[in-house]
């Protein structure tokens, strides 16, 4: 009944900003190609799951180094196995890493920067504040070779650790916008008839600040597909399946023989994705940004 | 405010323009300072790793041993030329005396041998080396405190040295079995015979260096080792080291035929040229560390760097003009001469008997299951293709575990046990019950590095072919080879991945790995138990080298095989090029390291090569 | 004397954020880290072994024991030997933090001094042509892995498919030329992937400035562009130029570049961390973490001093 009541007295951000976002964006011609190439991988990686396709994999198909043919797409690898397929199946892992990362990444740094926000300046802020610290003081691929260490063979290790260090951006923009909007008549208002803090949060703080949360994410995704690459080169990243990053390290091998199928194919597939993923996210960033939209 | 403006967009240029600038730069050669190298008589050799220690004690590998065999005196040492290898004398003077019951070994020393010139000795001169020094230098791989790595050769066999170790390895304190009777004799006094202490003698770990140095350096030992070897180490880091010329070296001309030099097969090197003359012949040798291939090849090939390099398996069909026998194409000749040869070790994948979903269980129907499994798995294996993915095809495949290079080998032995056969395989688990739903899970262990992750990827795909689920077959990675070695000796791992050089060449080295009592933690990862094994394995190791002994490992060997040990094994073939104006051999098997004091190098331009010798090795 | 107070005052503010980090990487990388005792282990080893092994790294002791002491090498700087070479740690990162900030600092003074080049060039453009050029370009450079740009770099400059110009790997400084041609490529690499970043971030920051109320006036009026940009655009724009630039620092001097280092071959620190890392190398790795930290929190008060010399209005809270 109060929430009902604090959800009638005033939304800071009206429905007219999301619809003016949507607006903007269908208008945004290369943010909506970035988005259909986006798609299109999607596509691509359901039908792994769905075991549509890349069945073979793991399989050697072919003999070492076969070239480009209608059998091989790419060509195959040192043990003979199908670099197209391999390719493919790795869009799914990409898929996996960067929609973990970034979904939990938010919600984390969205909760704990709400929390913050909330109670500044108290000790549940100041312990958060130190938390980002200490996380931010650490160099990123120590920090993430530690956590992969750490956690021994776990196949999350990779996910938990970019997770860790992922959050606290987040966490700082959402804290700053929750100052913000706390000192506005709507929280006043719920706190004058006495909602919980925690209702208060969930169902009123943070919703407001879903737009932030949306574009974390779009970067969060972008940058967790990048450190997949560059871990799972260095050993400490997908564990057991296959992905662009160990594609990459596996071409590693095939240099000198002048062989650069693994590299071409895993480089085109990522920048493919990552590129129409940062228009999109530039897009979404462009519409969503109530500056923008003001300006 | 014209001019800002055009200082803005000079600069802006100046940016642009900024790397294309330095690459202009660099692609001039101009020494803008001296050549630390420059009038010196350098040989810069090359290795695919850095020792992690130049600590004596801790010499396990080649590489430590390739600088400690160059910076130390061992007793002992292995010819330069002789194949199969030999032991010669070194800084031991002849011989020893052996006692009848070969319990008791009486060694001399030379005389009037100097320790390098170093600072921890008074006036930083180097003092007579004395047979004290030797007897400190074993005893410090029995101090724990200085981790070392050793000691399984001598435990159990020295008397007195375990004693002393358990009583908190005090130097003060003497071991019976190891004493210095007077300045320039040792008495090592053994336990059992050991008819490989003379080679124990020529290994790093019981390389003698002074008690002042390690005093002196303490825990800092590691990187600058003391001895009396031909050469000093003068730098040394993850990337490099420097070794000096040790102009006190004794005085001692090469003898080849001594050295068990072959015209026949080794004239093409041209070492005849160092005949009667003492080494070292060069003033400085550099070791350069490289893991990567694609760098050790370039820096080969550019010609003012490396002058020494193994050749990456993916190169050789573009050097060699024909394989058997190893030639070289005629642009290569021109420049480089080559060695093929096979290494003194092997790659292998064996079991763990204790883990008893693959080895031993007490319930002999399962007994017999796993055994089929095992030899299913065998079967499965695709050894020439391993060899074509990862050795070039030109690695040697044989069954069981007496290596190539030993003289106890028999190239007669059976090879079904390395041929594969999927048809048979499957047959065989059919037979035995096992199928997709029953078969156990396949976890395959290894430290991150990407040819370990493919050789997994390799094996889980021959798995599968006889009929192996693929998510059964599961990669285990381990951060580091420590925590994998780790695994192995807990038990937590079904297949044992390893590779092993020998230490001497004596088939017992290898044979050993299969000794019940060597059972993990030890050398036995496989944790293999067979009391007959056991009991051939103790009969023989107090023999001398002969025919009847080879017997007996042979019959070893064929034990280890009927019982479906695992996929065993592949001797590597090692290509090495080297400029030709380098005159030497090349060698780093068994200890590694003990032919670069004979190294010589001649002016650019000129070759080693006799001139009347054509193209063939 | 006033400074003076700050900078203590704000030195002791970082106190909790050294203990944080060293406890956090003292409890990941020392703690549940690689273990060294079985690559000290011979070949053949015994069960009393491993223990003396143990006891010797100092594995037996309990937690609380080995993190004081921890503290004491941080607050002593003494952080022992090496357990891989003995080589004291003290020596290791003399001999290897000069080659990351040799390998290092060209590229990020050039990277740096191009990124905000290019972005007062698009920033002044805003929405022409060369505006569109340059943040496509940038979106196109932050598309692109790394590790990607490493690789095609190195075929294309150092090996016989490409132009085979510059060594593959490896590090040598004896002369200009040899440095130049060693640091040659790991600077193009490292330059074109934080361009992309870097430009777009100095862009957003000018073009915030450049809407200001008093840039559009003095604009209006017809300030030449030039001292347009140094006067009311760059001035402003120090802040977030200084925190960014400021806060790379501890990673570059410490962190070192592991992925440039590991992939060229080059000792520095980068790669000496990685490598203590991959074998259990706990003293090393105590020093590269303890160090970053330290210095994440001397930068954090020097930044804090230079606001205050930018810009006044900042106050010593």
């Amino acid at each position: 009944m109060n929430a009902v009541i604090a959800d009638a007295l005033a939304d800071p951000t009206p429905r007219s900003l999301w619809s003016a976002a949507v607006r903007k964006l269908a208008r945004d011609r290369a943010g909506l190609i970035g988005l259909a190439v986006v798609l299109a991988y999607l596509v691509a990686a359901l039908g792994v799951w769905l075991g549509l396709w890349a069945t073979e994999w793991a399989e050697i198909t072919g003999s070492k180094w076969a070239p480009v043919s209608a059998e091989h797409w790419f060509g195959t690898n040192i043990i003979g196995q199908d670099i197209f397929q391999r390719g493919i199946y790795s869009t799914a892992t990409a898929f996996e890493v960067g929609l973990v990362v970034a979904v939990l990444a938010a919600a984390l740094g969205g909760v704990l920067g709400a929390l913050a926000g909330f109670f500044v300046g108290s000790w549940i802020d100041e312990l958060i504040l130190w938390a980002m610290g200490v996380l931010d003081a650490m160099p990123f691929y120590l920090l993430v070779a530690a956590v992969a260490f750490a956690l021994a063979d776990n196949p999350w290790s990779m996910h938990v650790a970019m997770i860790a260090t992922f959050w606290t951006t987040t966490s700082r923009l959402v804290r700053g916008e929750v100052i913000k909007l706390r000192g506005m008549e709507f929280v006043e208002a719920a706190r004058a008839i006495g909602v919980p803090p925690t209702v208060t949060i969930f169902r009123h703080i943070l919703p407001n600040t879903t737009h932030i949360l949306l574009v974390q994410m779009t970067l969060a995704f972008v940058d967790a597909i990048k450190a997949e690459v560059i871990l799972s080169f260095l050993g400490l990243g997908v564990k057991g399946g296959m992905s662009w990053g160990l594609m990459i390290s596996e071409s590693t091998l095939e240099f000198l023989g002048g062989h650069f199928n693994n590299l071409i194919a895993a480089s085109c597939l990522m920048f493919g994705l990552v590129y129409a993923f940062n228009m999109f996210a530039d897009a979404l960033q462009d519409a969503l940004d109530p500056k923008q939209v003001s300006a | 405010m014209r001019v800002t403006s055009t200082r803005y967009r000079t600069l802006l240029l100046a940016l642009l323009c900024a790397p294309v600038t330095a690459c202009d730069d660099a692609s001039v050669p101009a020494p803008l300072t001296q050549d630390p190298d420059a009038g010196l008589k350098v040989y810069h050799h090359s290795m695919d790793e850095s020792p992690a220690s130049l600590d004596p004690v801790q010499a396990a590998n080649i590489y430590a041993n390739h600088i400690l065999e160059n910076t130390l005196d061992t007793l002992y040492a292995y010819k330069y030329l002789a194949r199969p290898y030999e032991l010669k004398t070194n800084l031991a003077d002849g011989w020893p005396e052996i006692s009848e019951d070969r319990l008791t070994y009486t060694i001399r020393i030379k005389r009037g041998v100097r320790f390098q010139d170093d600072a921890c000795f008074p006036q930083g001169r180097g003092r007579e080396v004395t047979a004290a020094d030797f007897v400190y230098s074993l005893k410090r791989n029995f101090d724990p405190k200085n981790r070392p790595q050793g000691a399984w050769f001598w435990q159990g066999r020295i008397v007195g040295l375990d004693e002393w170790k358990d009583a908190g390895s005090d130097h003060a304190k003497e071991v019976p079995g190891l004493l210095a009777l007077d300045r320039y004799t040792i008495q090592v006094r053994l336990t059992r015979p050991y008819p490989q202490l003379l080679d124990t003698f020529a290994q790093g770990y019981s390389g003698v260096i002074p008690r002042e140095a390690v005093e002196r350096y303490g825990r800092e030992f590691g990187v600058h080792p003391v001895g009396s070897g031909p050469f000093k180490l003068v730098s040394y880091d993850s990337a490099r080291a420097v070794l000096d010329r040790n102009p006190h070296y004794r005085q001692e001309p090469v003898d080849l035929a001594y050295e068990g030099y072959d015209p026949a097969t080794q004239r093409y090197s041209g070492v005849e040229r160092i005949a009667g003359r003492s080494p070292p012949f060069v003033d400085r040798v550099i070791f350069d560390f490289a893991s990567d291939d694609a760098s050790r090849w370039n820096s080969l090939t550019k010609g003012d760097e490396i002058q020494y390099a193994a050749v990456p398996p993916e190169k050789l069909d573009e050097i060699l003009a024909s394989r058997s026998p190893p030639r070289l194409k005629p642009e290569y000749a021109e420049r480089y001469q080559l060695i093929v040869g096979l290494e003194a070790g092997f790659v292998f994948e064996v079991f763990n008997f204790s883990d008893p979903r693959y080895g031993y269980h007490p319930d002999p129907v399962q007994a017999g299951r796993n055994k089929a499994l095992r030899c299913a798995i065998m079967k499965a294996f695709d050894w020439p293709a391993r060899n074509e993915s990862w050795y070039g095809g030109l690695a040697r495949v044989f069954p069981g575990v007496i290596v190539p290079v030993t003289a106890e080998f028999d190239p007669d032995t059976p090879v079904d046990t390395i041929t594969r056969d999927v048809p048979g395989a499957r047959r065989l688990l059919a037979e035995n019950g096992w199928n997709a739903g029953n078969l156990p899970e396949f976890v395959y262990g290894n430290s991150a590095g990407v040819k370990q992750r493919m050789m997994f990827e390799q094996l889980r795909a021959w798995l599968i072919d006889i009929g192996y689920p693929t998510e059964k077959v599961i990669n285990k990675n381990y951060a580091t080879f420590g925590d994998l070695s780790r695994a192995w000796k807990q038990n937590e791992l079904p297949l044992i991945s390893k590779g092993w050089g020998l230490d001497f060449p004596d088939a017992e080295n290898t044979l050993q790995l299969f000794y019940g009592p060597n059972g993990s933690p030890g050398s036995n990862d496989a944790n293999y138990r067979n009391p007959e094994f056991d009991r051939l394995y103790e009969e023989a190791s107090v023999m001398l080298p002969g025919p009847e002994r080879t017997a007996i490992y042979r019959r070893m060997n064929e034990i280890l095989l009927q019982d479906c040990v695992g996929m065993t094994g592949l001797s590597r073939t090692r290509t090495y090029l080297w400029h030709k104006n380098v005159v030497g051999l090349p060698d780093r098997e068994i200890t590694g390291g003990f032919w670069i004091k004979f190294v010589d190098v001649l002016p650019k331009g000129e070759s080693a090569r006799p001139a009347d010798l054509g193209q063939e090795i | 004397m006033d400074l003076l107070r700050f900078a203590l005052r704000k030195l002791l503010a970082g106190l909790p954020l050294i203990l944080g980090v060293t406890l956090l990487s003292f409890t990941l990388m020392v703690y549940f880290g690689p273990d060294k005792t079985y690559q000290l282990l011979g070949k053949n080893p015994t069960p009393e072994q491993i223990a003396e092994i143990r006891h010797e790294l100092g594995y037996d002791r309990p937690f609380v024991t080995r993190y004081v002491e921890y503290l004491r090498q941080l607050v002593t700087l003494d952080f022992g030997n090496s357990d891989s070479t003995g080589e004291e740690v003290n020596a290791v990162l003399a001999r290897t933090i000069p080659v990351s900030l040799a390998l290092e600092l060209p590229g990020f003074i050039l990277g740096n001094l191009l990124a905000i080049g290019l972005a007062l060039t698009a920033g002044y453009f805003r929405g022409g042509w060369p505006d569109k050029l340059i943040m496509g370009l940038a979106v196109i450079g932050m598309s692109i892995s790394f590790l990607i740009v490493i690789f095609a770099f190195q075929i294309w400059f150092c090996t016989s498919y490409g132009l085979d110009w510059f060594p593959v790997r490896g590090w040598k400084a004896e002369n200009l030329a040899e440095y130049l041609r060693h640091i040659a490529v790991p600077t193009l690499a490292t330059m074109f992937v934080a361009l992309g970043y870097s430009t777009r971030f100095y862009r957003a920051v000018i073009v915030e400035e450049l809407n200001r109320d008093h840039v559009r006036t003095a604009r209006a009026y017809g300030t030449p562009p030039a001292r347009l940009f140094y006067r009311n655009i760059l001035k402003n724009c120090a802040i977030p130029i200084i925190t960014r630039i400021m806060f790379t620092i501890p990673s570059i001097v410490i962190g070192g570049a592991l992925l440039i280092e590991t992939t060229f071959g080059i000792p520095g620190v980068g790669k000496v961390a990685y490598e203590a890392i991959v074998s259990g190398d706990q003293p090393v790795l105590k020093a590269v973490v303890g160090l970053t930290a330290l210095l994440f929190v001397v930068t954090l008060l020097i930044t804090d001093i230079l606001y205050r010399a930018v810009d006044p209005r900042v106050s010593i809270r």
